[in-house]
């Protein structure tokens, strides 16, 4: 059977509208996780700087401005039908130009340094450089997950090939010091992404999934492991923008694969609380959906 | 949590009065600086050279602003992480500057430096920048332009929200 097609333009609106929404709006989902931290904290600074992440919300949405200045490299991961054919250019050429076109549409902030050593002087391409994640599906569906990922929380990224022996108590607390060692920069409270198996680029790749994508069904174990990891992280943690209080992160997300006999690869990667995430689809029969409500 | 108002330039002021953990709402006229920008400043000092302002005069904002929209005073501004800017920061009090703004922990050699110079770090909610950009008055680029978000911004504010970290 024919392949049916999805045109580049259609991909183009929806980059253009995936972006629009989320370098000004919250993410629900992390705007509840900031609104139950605000009732528990009891730290009065922390308390402060709470009730001023909230109240850049409302502004942020008001006056279309970025939630935040870092309006971060634009991460995606695809996941492309095998019944889909994209007509128009690659993937990685139609984003990259539509995204380009979101950054001067919201006047975003050009945050490549397009030579990472040699420095200083401002480029600017027809396309913006985009880390993109492909990967194939069964099925007439096009899904693009979203990110604009900022500079000051990548930076707190961790990779430890650990012996497999540490086992879960081990991984536990290489996640917890990760974290708390990062102290104010990644600009707590921070959504943590762990990947643990692979090997060390898929375990890397796994992080970052479990922070972008939505949550996946997972086995009990993982799920207490996530839930003993944010509490310990939150009692070790220095607080809010490491300044105050208890709250340093607001969720956990281990995403697990399997890996070699020898080796237990894990990774940590961090996303600040501006958390810009959201997700698309586009099938065959032309519909676009907004799967942010879904989104994690 | 107590509150106060701290108006720059500063030249001369005591801040003994403030202690870690204060508000200050901060006005008057400060300067961005990231990492480019500091590298730079500190070659103009290595070199003898004059800077293109008075660091006694001003605070250094570690930020790169996002571009202004159009019929705003700017775009969203917020605080990068500081700790970048440390390997540049010493050069940068034994030339004057008072007053740093960004966000996370100093070094040990920075932290030292803050207190031997009466010198104060203030910190700024990260991820705040649209609220942040209600308390810009005046907005303009000042220098090396070439730089992009990195180059240094003047900006007049009012009441921009902060924290003191280290004094």
């Amino acid at each position: 059977m024919a392949k049916k097609t999805i045109q580049a333009n259609e991909i183009r609106e929806l980059v253009l509208d995936a972006i629009g929404e989320i370098f000004c709006t919250a993410h629900p989902e992390t705007r509840q996780l900031l609104e139950n931290a605000l009732a528990r904290e009891k730290d009065e600074i922390a308390r402060d700087m709470l009730e001023t992440i909230l109240g850049n919300h409302e502004i942020a949405q008001r006056e279309s401005l970025p939630l935040c200045q870092d309006t971060g490299l634009l991460v995606v991961f695809a996941e492309l039908g095998n019944g889909v054919l994209i007509e128009g250019g690659s993937l990685r050429d139609i984003i990259g130009s539509a995204a380009a076109e979101a950054w001067d549409k919201y006047y975003l902030r050009d945050s490549i340094a397009w030579d990472p050593l040699r420095r200083g002087t401002n480029q600017k391409g027809t396309t913006l450089p985009l880390i993109l994640h492909l990967e194939q599906i069964p099925g007439d569906e096009l899904i693009l997950h979203f990110a604009l990922k900022g500079g000051g929380s990548e930076n707190c990224s961790f990779l430890k090939m650990m012996l497999p022996g540490a086992g879960m108590r081990g991984v536990e607390e290489f996640v917890i010091q990760s974290v708390v060692e990062s102290g104010g920069r990644p600009c707590p409270p921070v959504m943590v992404g762990v990947g643990i198996g692979g090997n060390f680029e898929e375990c890397a790749i796994l992080a970052k999934k479990a922070l972008m994508l939505p949550s996946e069904q997972k086995d009990e174990e993982l799920r207490e492991m996530e839930e003993r990891i944010l509490d310990e992280i939150n009692k070790r943690g220095k607080g809010v923008m490491g300044f105050a209080g208890s709250t340093t992160a607001l969720k956990v997300c281990i995403l697990a694969k399997p890996c070699h006999i020898a080796s237990l690869p894990v990774a940590v990667n961090i996303d600040c609380h501006a958390h810009r995430v959201t997700s698309r689809r586009i099938n065959v029969s032309r519909e676009t959906s907004d799967d942010s409500g879904a989104t994690r | 949590m107590k509150q106060h108002r701290l108006l720059v330039p500063s030249k001369g002021t005591d801040f003994s009065h403030l202690q870690p953990g204060d508000k200050v709402l901060l006005s008057g006229v400060i300067h961005t600086a990231r990492d480019q920008a500091h590298q730079r400043l500190v070659e103009l000092i290595s070199r003898n050279e004059s800077l293109p302002f008075d660091l006694a005069n001003t605070a250094l904002f570690y930020c790169g602003p996002s571009p202004t929209p159009p019929g705003k005073v700017c775009g969203a501004i917020g605080p990068t992480t500081s700790s970048r800017m440390d390997p540049y920061t010493v050069p940068l009090l034994e030339q004057g500057l008072k007053i740093m703004i960004g966000k996370g922990e100093r070094s040990a050699d920075v932290e030292t430096a803050i207190k031997k110079y009466g010198a104060l770090y203030l910190v700024c909610c990260g991820g705040t920048s649209a609220l942040l950009a209600q308390t810009v008055i005046s907005f303009d680029l000042f220098a090396w332009p070439e730089l992009g978000a990195e180059a240094i911004y003047r900006l007049e504010v009012k009441d921009l929200p902060c924290y003191v970290a280290i004094r």
